[in-house]
């Protein structure tokens, strides 16, 4: 039973306005709240447990290094963001054109669906090592080991996301005498954004997955170089540091791909949302 | 079951264009690698692969009982903590707001970039790789079953509240049957992601495994021996993923019956 049940109509009205406003703050503060409360506790309990500060930064710590050293993370973030951009635009726009591809050729998708649904399940990190014979140790090899891990998830989004359109839409549509560009445009391509995104969502991931796997195994620059010096280091605090630049270039470009899809969404008029995950 | 010959050339088409081009792959990667002799060191001859079996079977055996054994554990524990912690966080609608965008963004941020801190925690033996693994496979599975089970028909919970259901008849036969679906699209996510955890372990820290050994066999140009282990690498990793759906099959006839 919510407060304002019984009363009058305008009354309930207001009530239910105070109810909303109460909900939305819920919603951001809640989460705010814990974090809040995980931090002291991170900070303090560190403290009070006496535990190493090399071993486990507190928060004051990891904040100090990352003032300290915020020109070089800034500087190292760079190659970090710019082969991840291009390893997802790349991806992207591979992904996207075999995933049609498929779609328009029915003997294509026979061919290759099951191999890129291999590839989609295999653990891909192992091949990092791969590439880095093939294409050495700079830029190029995390660059293209980005747009391998991105790829497939893009291929299979675009291609179920076309296949998903209703076909008593595509039948209509064809009765109608639409011409079949005019039913691709206007009936499988909208149908097909919520899974493009969704695939797209989970592209950008791979792709920064992708780069710092690549920085790791190489080791020249970028973030993931950072975080293996910091760790091998016993720098735990620049570790934090730069994992916390990390997650914000990751969040960022998750959030533009979310924008970009919610503003697609609006012009198109679909309503229906991709999961989360 | 129809035996019309249209269906039977599709169903015939569906099994073979794929193995056809599997073949036809194989053999120009064959054919081309000997024709402009290719140094085996960039790309070995499937052939050369096949035969460096004979070599190292009982190295490969080894490290793949490593890797396959450590990813399953992680698989199984963080489909467990991963139930658990949904079931606790959805508890209660308070909780549930308080926790959900904390999951959300974990599922999100590059959770890769932490492999190099569990080493440095946790040292160079299995905990590690077996924490990071659960680390990184436990949240598809929480955040899919926390949508998952607050995702149930609003009038089927209404309904049964109405007819004074209890709270765990509410959750086992409303709220898990909706959330059965999502719970296994997380589960699939997390059969992947929990090798992937162990192999980067093994990059990073192990002596043993399949990780480690593609890297030593990088370092030492026996690029025959990293495609023979990835190919075993895609088997071990075929295991969790196989469990996963069979699981979902088990499910859904249970469910239904």
């Amino acid at each position: 039973m919510r407060p304002g049940d019984g009363l009058g109509p305008k009354a309930a009205g207001a009530m239910a306005a105070i109810w909303r406003r109460i909900a939305l703050f819920q919603r951001v503060l809640l989460p705010l709240a814990v974090a809040v409360v995980f931090i002291l506790i991170w900070e303090y309990g560190t403290k009070l447990a006496k535990v190493s500060p090399l071993l486990f930064a507190p928060p004051s710590a990891v904040w100090k290094s990352l003032e300290l050293s915020f020109p070089i993370l800034v500087q190292q973030s760079l190659p970090t963001l710019k082969e991840t951009l291009l390893g997802f635009a790349l991806a992207s726009l591979l992904g996207v054109t075999l995933g049609t591809a498929l779609v328009l050729s029915k003997r294509v998708r026979q061919a290759l669906y099951p191999h890129i649904l291999l590839f989609q399940l295999i653990p891909k990190v192992a091949l990092a090592p791969l590439f880095i014979v093939w294409l050495g140790i700079g830029p190029t090899s995390r660059l293209s080991f980005a747009v391998f891990m991105a790829f497939f998830p893009v291929v299979i989004a675009t291609m179920t996301g076309l296949l998903s359109a209703d076909r008593n839409i595509v039948r209509l549509c064809t009765s109608l005498t639409a011409t079949p560009w005019q039913t691709f445009m206007s009936v499988r391509v909208p149908y097909a954004m919520p899974h493009l995104f969704a695939g797209l969502k989970i592209a950008v991931t791979m792709a920064i997955i992708g780069v710092i796997v690549g920085e790791f195994v190489t080791a020249q620059e970028g973030l993931g170089y950072i975080i293996m010096f910091a760790s091998s280091a016993d720098d735990t605090a620049l570790v934090f540091a730069a994992i916390g630049m990390l997650c914000a270039v990751g969040l960022t470009l998750y959030g533009a791909v979310a924008l970009v899809e919610m503003l697609i969404q609006r012009r198109l008029g679909v309503t229906i949302t991709s999961s989360e995950f | 079951m129809s035996t019309l010959p249209q269906d039977r050339r599709e169903h015939i088409l569906t099994l073979a264009l794929p193995v056809l081009l599997g073949v036809a792959v194989l053999g120009v990667w064959q054919v081309v690698t000997q024709a402009f002799s290719i140094s085996p060191v960039l790309l070995p001859a499937p052939s050369d692969i096949v035969s460096s079996f004979d070599d190292i079977a009982g190295t490969l055996a080894r490290n793949a009982w490593v890797t396959g054994s450590e990813a399953l554990v992680a698989f199984f524990l963080s489909a467990i903590l991963g139930v658990v912690a949904a079931l606790v966080l959805t508890s209660s609608a308070v909780v549930f707001q308080a926790f959900y965008p904390h999951v959300v963004m974990f599922q999100i941020i590059p959770k890769i970039a932490l492999a190099p801190l569990f080493v440095f925690w946790l040292g160079f033996d299995s905990p590690s790789r077996l924490s990071y693994s659960i680390f990184i496979s436990f949240f598809p599975v929480a955040l899919a079953t926390m949508t998952g089970l607050n995702r149930a028909d609003a009038n089927a919970l209404r309904l049964s509240r109405a007819l004074t259901a209890s709270r765990w008849q509410i959750l086992f036969q409303v709220q898990v049957p909706y959330a059965l679906p999502y719970f296994f699209s997380g589960l699939k996510i997390a059969a992947t992601m929990s090798v992937i955890g162990i192999v980067v372990g093994e990059f990073i820290s192990s002596k043993r495994g399949l990780g480690h050994y593609i890297l030593y066999s990088q370092s030492h140009s026996e690029t025959a021996h990293i495609f023979a282990a990835m190919v075993v690498l895609c088997i071990v990793g075929l295991i969790p993923y196989g469990i996963a759906i069979g699981g979902e099959r088990l499910a859904r006839k249970w469910w239904r019956g």
